[in-house]
């Protein structure tokens, strides 16, 4: 039945998306990026693609800072296009898409505070999508508490922040915040989802099932050889994924890489980011060891891609904003290969389509 | 060789220029300026930036943005570029000095330009603070006095909840005037955009858990941000708080907030001085910035003298180094290589075109032109002027014609003014349609130097057509002798008619067109109807069987002698003995004079017989005709003919021409030829094949594997789109009937309902009422019947050109010729 009225309020998003998605660099493009000598043959090259002249009000010699600036600016801008165009609940839907780059922000601002930071240089590093009117308040509090009360309790992200157990903001509690209100914010998300239900819930908690697990494993990871207790660690894991629970009491457990894999090794889906000699998910096949991150982004691709397959969901406009935000991390990559005379590393990049 | 018509595409040679490398920019500027070559790309496995020339398109790009910079300049100091007047053939560098000169005097303008701006900028921001500053010590004058007035309310505010009473009381006794150091109170004064003030108010609420008073006040002026040139509205606020702690946190929410503070004395002398001082170096500022923009202006307006033409002169430079780009080099890097396509006429010109190039730049190589054979399909090229590219126009809409295809553009110079106007038929408004695009036509000179308007602009293009349209109009109102939904009568009417008959008398035929007699009658309607839709059929049937005449032309050019009598007769056929055959009888019935009578007064004939029947009853009961419905004696026989003849061509299109090819292709086969190799033609004057001009080599030309089965089926295909086309075409030219029939109908009844009440009434009331009453017809008429009705019309003619009538003969499958021209390269960038 939703296919039926899908198109009355996002038939035309869905259409704009997909439009934005085929706009997406194919290998052929990312071939051409990567043969570039300087950063001016890589302008040339993607104004042959869909960024068009973006930078062609840009003095040359071009910083690869620049280009990473006026590509995620034009994300911004297509996103907000959709944003400004949607209708409940997919604007609700989208909202969601900026929390965490909403934290991602908070805790920009905490740290930055924390190691005394011009509170100007710092906004102007704050991620467009996740900026809010009071933010740059954030920077007066000196504690949780103060944090919650002064600035956040007007935020969506109140609800996440009364989770958050530490009050003292300190290195490590810095990470505490971000995992907690993180877990917070994907619980929550997840559960939006699922509440939506459809094709929607179906592909999102896939999608953030394995960003929870990434999660889990990532924090399980750093968290080797520090003050982080056992049990802290365990409140930290999303309580999603399919980790969840018996990997996460594992996992919990675990003190070194080894633990982990073996731990990790029972999901067979999980099985190859661990397994060095595989070169799984269709990536570019590369020679050179990939990094465990780049296995975890190469099938969030993966799964985002597959949302491409059917129609009438949300999941394609989480899907984009993932895809494209890869992209532009790519394009950063091979720029900065580019600019520090890197070429061997060059083909590290992520393909997508 | 004689000048291509509109009727086929120029012929095109597929040509290969040598240019010596000293003087291939001059070269190429030249063509460039001629218009006639399209260069094909001859490195297109070559990245974009690996191309030869990359370093030059890089040096124009980085020209570009600068004079895109001052533009930017200009319009944010509303100073008016100045138009290019003159030829813009004269516009060009002549020497590659002349290029560094224009570099090196861009760049230096650019440089004083962004000082100027930068020092303009430093002393707008110094200025914006003073202002400020003036500001603030303005208007927190006002709360210092309220603020010493009720200091009472404040320290109320503070206390309330939990001071006694009596406390309080032992205050107010203090001395009034140090009440605000009594109480330990800071303030913190400063300016924030209005925007973001309510934000800033509840965070400072939060923060301080209340523990504040905070007054502010709008500033009247707008400010402007001397960075983004925004005109920002801001508020001066003044918090009072409690404490050292207090005051820094509001300071530092305050700063990261985008504030700005402005430190304010708390003693009123102090402030007062402040003031004037500062009131003082605002108007230093004032002149000093002044100063500095008027010099900015005068650069700047030097530069708008210039910007247009170094404009074009960096496109065009640009444009040579892209078209340079699709060259090849000779194996020695002497010259460079072209290839291209061009009209075969034009040799004479692009020949006398490379030799200027070469006498001016003074070189004693030439270079040299060839011609090159090629299987390569070349692609369409029509010249058209200024009348017919409208015409052109819409054909190419529908699909660009093959090469040497017949043009269908030639005839809808004609037929669709007619079509439109069988629709549109009203000589009143065909006189207005033609008096407004006369109107363009003839100040079509003053109009093309800029049209900003799309609208206007996509009439203007269409002027000629419109024209046509309006003058058609006028001949078939004249033939509906309809005005504005009025007869019109130029001559005395045919008919004679006494009131108090039903009947009117014939008394004579009036000369052109409908009898005004008609008009009001009773059975006008059913009249006109049957005759519109007569005439709908009739022009419907001819104008489709010209377009199959036209597949005859194609066939005997393109040499498919199989094709005329395995598919034009058949079609032919086809379709004169049904639709043809219905236009026969449908004159045949006019002609016949159904109110005979013979001498005993009798009627000759019977009453005439409904033509859809007959057409319906020749497939129902093919060769049987009653005798009541005869029109003619022996039609039973001759309509079983022709449906015979008509069924018979439906296996002939279908079988005859696949069966033939393959025979034919059996024959070459079992002589010996197997998949015959086409040479690859490769034809290159040089004398070293190795590179040089063998890289110039054609690609192999494929040829396609004999597939009886799929050329069954599309001839399968074919023939039943044509025999089911052929009876939903002809239903489709209905539309003709269908249209007029609305046009006529809306336009009598927006005169009925609006005007002609009006012209009985008499005297002050009467006049009022005719004048509003006019202004209303006249708007709707204008509105509703030319414009949506016209538009309406428009389409429907359209697609009866696009649909019933390409479909019989078009196939449009070729590519526009698009030849490298500084002046559609101009065009393009102005829009």
């Amino acid at each position: 039945m939703e296919a039926l009225y899908f198109n009355v309020s996002d038939g035309y998003l869905e259409g704009i998306v997909r439009g934005y998605k085929s706009a997406i660099l194919n290998t052929t493009h990312y071939l051409n990026l990567t043969q570039c000598e300087t950063l001016d043959d890589l302008k040339l090259q993607l104004s042959a693609t869909d960024y068009g002249n973006f930078l062609a009000n840009e003095p040359s010699p071009i910083a690869a800072s620049t280009i990473h600036e006026k590509a995620t600016q034009k994300l911004v801008d297509e996103f907000k296009y959709v944003r400004n165009n949607a209708m409940a609940p997919l604007s609700q839907f989208l909202d969601y898409l900026t929390y965490a780059y909403m934290i991602d922000n908070v805790i920009l601002l905490i740290t930055g505070t924390l190691h005394e930071r011009d509170t100007n240089e710092l906004l102007e590093r704050c991620h467009p999508l996740g900026v809010f009117d009071t933010m740059p308040a954030l920077c007066v509090a000196t504690n949780v508490t103060e944090l919650y009360e002064t600035v956040m309790v007007e935020t969506p992200l109140a609800p996440y922040f009364q989770k958050i157990s530490v009050n003292d903001i300190d290195e490590l509690n810095i990470e505490i915040i971000r995992n907690t209100l993180y877990k917070a914010y994907l619980e929550d998300f997840y559960d939006y989802c699922k509440r939506i239900g459809g094709v929607t819930g179906e592909l999102m908690s896939e999608i953030l099932e394995f960003e929870a697990d990434r999660r889990t494993i990532n924090i399980t990871i750093n968290s080797f050889d520090t003050e982080l207790s056992r049990d802290d660690r365990a409140k930290l894991f999303p309580n999603l994924g399919k980790l969840y629970p018996e990997g996460h009491m594992k996992l919990a457990r675990a003190d070194c890489l080894d633990h982990v894999k073996a731990v990790v090794e029972v999901w067979v889906e999980y099985r190859p980011f661990f397994d060095t000699t595989l070169n799984s998910f269709g990536g570019a096949a590369t020679s050179e060891a990939k990094t465990l991150d780049d296995r975890f982004f190469e099938y969030e691709v993966h799964l985002n891609k597959l949302t491409f397959q059917q129609q009438f969901h949300y999941a394609i406009f989480y899907a984009f904003l993932k895809l494209k935000e890869q992209e532009i991390r790519n394009i950063l990559w091979i720029a900065e290969c580019i600019s520090q005379g890197q070429k061997e590393k060059i083909n590290n990049y992520i393909a997508i389509f | 060789m004689p000048y291509s018509s509109l009727f086929r595409s120029e012929e095109m040679s597929l040509i290969q220029l040598y240019i010596p490398q000293e003087t291939a920019q001059p070269t190429v500027a030249e063509l460039g300026e001629l218009g006639l070559i399209q260069f094909r790309d001859l490195n297109p496995d070559v990245n974009a930036f690996q191309r030869a020339f990359v370093k030059e398109i890089r040096r124009f790009d980085e020209m570009e943005r600068h004079l895109r910079f001052f533009d930017a300049q200009l319009t944010k100091s509303d100073i008016p570029v100045r138009p290019l007047t003159g030829d813009i053939r004269n516009i060009h560098a002549r020497s590659a000095q002349e290029i560094d000169d224009l570099e090196e005097k861009i760049i230096e303008h650019e440089r004083r330009i962004t000082q100027m701006n930068d020092s303009y900028e430093t002393l707008q921001k110094q200025y914006l603070k003073l202002t400020e500053m003036k500001f603030v010590l303005q208007e927190t004058r006002v709360f210092f006095d309220e603020a010493t007035s009720r200091q009472d309310n404040i320290r109320n505010s503070f206390d309330e909840p939990t001071a006694p009473l009596l406390e309080q009381q032992d205050l107010e006794h203090g001395s009034e005037s140090l009440v605000l150091h009594h109480l330990n109170l800071g303030f913190v004064t400063g300016v924030i955009s209005r925007a973001k003030m309510q934000t800033f108010e509840r965070i400072l609420w939060r923060a301080l858990r209340g523990n504040l008073y905070l007054k502010y006040v709008e500033i009247d002026e707008p400010i402007t941000d001397p960075e983004t040139d925004e005109v920002l509205e801001k508020n001066v606020f003044i918090i009072f708080a409690h404490g050292k702690e207090l005051i820094n946190k509001i300071t530092k929410i305050s700063e990261s907030l985008g504030a700005t503070l402005y430190p304010v004395d708390s003693d009123p002398n102090v402030r007062d001085n402040n003031s004037t001082e500062i009131t003082s170096q605002i108007e230093a500022r004032n002149s000093v910035l002044q100063n500095t923009y008027n010099v900015r202006r005068t650069e700047l307006l030097k530069i708008a003298e210039d910007l247009n033409i170094w404009m074009t002169i960096i496109k065009k430079e640009k444009a040579i180094y892209h078209t340079m780009n699709l060259f090849n080099y000779d194996s020695g890097r002497k010259c460079l290589i072209a290839e291209g396509w061009c009209p075969s006429n034009d040799f004479d010109k692009i020949n006398q075109a490379l030799r200027n190039a070469t006498d001016q730049s003074g070189s004693t190589v030439p270079s040299i032109l060839n011609e090159l054979r090629t299987t390569k399909e070349p692609p369409t090229f029509i010249r058209v002027n200024k009348f017919t590219v409208g015409f052109q126009e819409i054909v190419d809409a529908y699909g660009v014609a093959k090469y040497r295809e017949v043009n269908p553009g030639l005839f809808t110079i004609i037929t669709f003014p007619f079509l439109f106007a069988v629709m549109f038929g009203d000589f009143g408004h065909g006189m207005l349609v033609t008096a407004a695009a006369l109107y363009l036509v003839i100040r079509e000179k003053k109009f093309e130097k800029g049209i900003s308007d799309e609208i206007f602009a996509t009439f203007f293009s269409g002027r000629y057509i419109i024209l046509l349209m309006g003058l058609f109009s006028i001949y078939t109102g004249l033939i509906y002798n309809d005005c504005f939904s009025l007869p019109l009568r130029f001559f005395p009417s045919g008919f004679q008619w006494h009131g108090n008959q039903t009947d009117a008398q014939q008394i004579g035929v009036y000369p052109i067109g409908i009898d005004p007699a008609w008009h009001g009658s009773d059975n006008f309607l059913i009249f006109t109807n049957s005759y519109k839709m007569k005439m709908s059929i009739i022009l419907g049937v001819i104008q489709m069987s010209f377009g199959i005449v036209l597949t005859v032309y194609n066939y005997t050019y393109f040499k498919k002698r199989l094709s005329i009598w395995a598919e034009f007769i058949p079609q032919m056929l086809f379709m004169q003995c049904i639709f043809g055959y219905l236009v026969f009888t449908i004159i045949l019935k006019w002609s016949i004079n159904w109110n005979e009578r013979d001498n005993n007064g009798e009627l000759v004939h019977s009453a005439p017989p409904g033509l859809l029947n007959m057409l319906i009853y020749m497939f129902l009961q093919p060769g049987v005709v009653a005798e009541e419905d005869k029109l003619y004696p022996g039609q039973g026989f001759v309509q079983g003919t022709l449906l015979f003849i008509a069924l018979i061509c439906v296996p002939w299109m279908l079988l005859t021409k696949p069966f033939i090819m393959r025979r034919d292709h059996k024959k070459i086969r079992s002589q010996g030829y197997h998949n015959p190799q086409m040479d690859t033609t490769r034809v290159s004057t040089d004398e070293d094949n190795e590179y040089g001009g063998a890289v110039v080599a054609e690609e192999m030309f494929e040829v396609e594997e004999f597939d009886f089965g799929e050329i069954m089926i599309h001839q399968c295909i074919h023939t039943i789109e044509f025999c089911l086309g052929c009876i939903s075409n002809t239903a489709s030219y209905l539309r003709l009937w269908a249209l007029s029939l609305a046009h006529a109908q809306l336009s009598s009844v927006l005169w009925d309902m609006t005007l002609k009440p009006t012209l009985g009434m008499s005297g002050v009331l009467g006049t009022i009422a005719f004048i509003i009453a006019f202004t209303l017809w006249f708007s709707l008429t204008v509105f509703i019947l030319l414009l949506m009705e016209g538009l309406s019309a428009f389409l429907h003619a359209l697609r009866l050109h696009w649909v019933e009538f390409n479909n019989k003969f078009y196939e449009g499958t070729g590519r526009k010729f698009q030849p490298f021209s500084f002046k559609l390269i101009l065009k393009d960038d102005d829009h």
